[in-house]
């Protein structure tokens, strides 16, 4: 009879198995919760009155500040413009030499493909003190512009690997009905293999977003003038006054933090794809 | 999730998908398709060579004169790395990153797999878990810094204070050589535990539960499983996290800069602050472009390496 079979078995596997999950659920919301301290610290004391303030409970004063006292419109519209223009070129140079990488069959390609992931592992400190001396020549070194070139460039490598790697998985039976119909090589690179890429671009779009709007090195090389600041120049630049405005960094740091933290839940699983192509790029 | 599975299936491929044997084409388009191709890859090589190449020639001749950020200043040969090489300063800071690279990478390894291991258990709320942990990852690196300033920055700080209400004396974080160390590293750490979790469990994914059963049923614990089962089966693509890791590591300035600036004093100078603030601090043009072009080799051969195990990973 089962119930005899099952019975000298003490309270055992099933009730073991349930404490176990219990175990392992408090440890792992144990480790969330200290995770996050810093990000909570961040949101909190945004949104606590300062020292100073007469106002108890929760207020806004510290955004009302930062946008009208300081300078911060200005670096948000800085940081989109530079970010924009970054993503937008990534996409539009890496996507045909990805297209090159995955269909072509040449040493040059395979050459080119190696040259690629070398670069992509270089520090960016080797290349930023040579840049900074040519831009300055054509004053670009104090300059969005400048500034966007580097990061249009520091994507390159791995954006157009990202492309390479997902126009792979697009069969080429496609391109070639597309061919048999008389469009060109670039042609059904355009009207067949762009338009199924979707979820290839969207990923090398978030990596370019994420590698443009979180440097901080290249901006701090290159930007002298505060109106020339992004976010995260911006943010440092709280710290130089002698007594730090908690309210206000921490303001602007929620100002900062909010388009990675949307995208991230808009794009889940693109970004995890775009986030670790923007680690391979080492931030 | 396709992971740096996306960019390395590259290397693994040794570049194109190859043997579609229906793509041979008549060759009178062979050439046109050459042009095309080219044309298409013109802009991309541009940009490589006159952002990357470029500049990777000038600091080959920076290294090797005695200029400022405004002067060429004259040859000097190798003098430039002889300074650097018999320098204490840096030695110091080769120190700090070998530390900061073996932590940066074990401890978030170690970290993320026992968060992906746990999160492959049917634990209540999961799905919510793998998206709050990977935050840390997600929030830029100048916001995070901050709030961990303020967390320990001084010894009225939360943190200095809650050691105290634990019986210790308060840690001044910033300004002990040592615990300004461990900070830089914890710091790390916690930023890197996400990217080890996604690779792990991307890894894990493709291990067959059977295997498991199998091996329970042969009254392995659970300990033995993990040694002989799982790492052994996920041990490729650990070996590529921690390569790439290391990389990260190598290159890392906003981590240790934006907590401490390299201080106190140059306690926490890794290899990459050492030489930015050689050349933006101290003029040292010269000198701190030696210092980068040395990482430089460094990481090359690491890639190369890398590349290498990884097409050789396709093979076997």
């Amino acid at each position: 009879m089962s119930a005899v079979l099952h019975a000298p078995v003490p309270p055992s596997a099933p009730v073991r198995e349930l404490r176990g999950r219990w175990w392992r659920f408090a440890v792992i919301l144990a480790v969330t919760v200290v995770a996050l301290v810093p990000i909570g610290v961040v949101l909190l004391l945004s949104i606590l009155p300062g020292s100073t303030s007469s106002t108890t409970g929760l207020t806004l004063e510290h955004f009302v500040y930062v946008f009208g006292h300081t300078l911060a419109t200005t670096w948000i519209q800085n940081s989109l413009m530079t970010t924009l223009v970054t993503v937008v070129v990534s996409v539009v140079v890496a996507a045909p030499a990805g297209y090159v990488l995955s269909r072509g069959r040449s040493k040059v390609v395979s050459g080119y493909s190696l040259l690629l992931f070398v670069l992509q592992s270089l520090p960016i400190i080797t290349a930023v003190v040579p840049l900074f001396i040519l831009f300055a020549d054509f004053g670009l070194a104090d300059s969005l512009v400048g500034l966007t070139i580097v990061y249009v460039a520091a994507t390159m490598a791995v954006a157009t690997w990202m492309m390479a790697a997902y126009f792979d998985s697009i069969p080429v039976s496609l391109e070639e009905a597309a061919w048999i119909d008389g469009l060109s090589v670039f042609g059904s690179f355009l009207r067949v293999v762009l338009r199924n890429s979707l979820p290839g671009i969207l990923s090398t779009a978030i990596f370019a977003f994420l590698l443009s709007w979180n440097d901080y090195l290249v901006a701090l090389v290159f930007l002298r003038t505060d109106v020339n600041f992004t976010l995260p120049i911006g943010v440092q630049s709280f710290f130089q006054q002698n007594s730090i405005d908690w309210g206000s960094v921490m303001a602007l740091a929620v100002v900062m933090m909010l388009p990675p933290v949307v995208v991230f839940a808009a794009l889940n699983r693109y970004f995890s794809v775009g986030g670790i192509g923007g680690s391979l790029a080492g931030r | 999730m396709t992971t740096v599975t996306g960019g390395l299936a590259r290397a693994r491929r040794g570049v194109s998908p190859g043997g579609h044997g229906a793509r041979r084409r008549p060759s009178t388009l062979k050439s046109q398709t050459r042009r095309t191709y080219l044309g298409m890859l013109i802009p991309s090589v541009v940009l490589l060579v006159l952002i990357n190449g470029y500049p990777l020639v000038y600091a080959a001749v920076q290294a090797t004169h005695n200029g400022s950020l405004i002067q060429a200043g004259d040859f000097v040969g190798l003098d430039n790395f002889t300074t650097v090489l018999t320098s204490a300063a840096f030695w110091r800071a080769a120190r700090f990153t070998l530390i900061f690279t073996l932590v940066g990478v074990f401890g978030s390894w170690a970290i993320g797999l026992a968060l992906a291991l746990l999160l492959r258990t049917n634990i209540p709320g999961r799905g919510l878990f793998k998206v709050l942990l990977l935050l840390p990852w997600v929030v830029p690196i100048v916001v995070s810094s901050t709030a961990w300033n303020w967390l320990v920055a001084t010894a009225d700080s939360p943190v200095p204070r809650l050691f105290e209400a634990l019986g210790f004396a308060r840690p001044l974080f910033l300004a002990d050589p040592v615990l300004a160390g461990v900070l830089v590293c914890v710091f790390k750490v916690w930023i890197s535990f996400p990217f080890m979790m996604m690779m792990a469990a991307g890894a894990l994914a493709s291990v067959d539960d059977t295997l498991y059963e199998a091996a329970s049923i042969d009254g392995a614990s659970r300990s033995q499983q993990f040694v002989q089962i799982t790492l052994p089966l996920i041990a490729r693509p650990t070996y590529i996290s921690w390569i790439l890791m290391t990389v990260f590591c190598v290159n890392d300035f906003p981590t240790i800069y934006l907590l401490t600036t390299g201080g106190p004093v140059d306690a926490t100078t890794s290899l990459v602050v050492f030489a930015y603030r050689t050349v933006f601090q101290d003029f040292q043009t010269g000198p701190g472009v030696a210092v980068a072009f040395l990482m430089t080799v460094t990481l090359v051969f690491v890639s190369v390496t890398l590349y290498r195990q990884i097409r050789r990973a396709h093979v076997e």
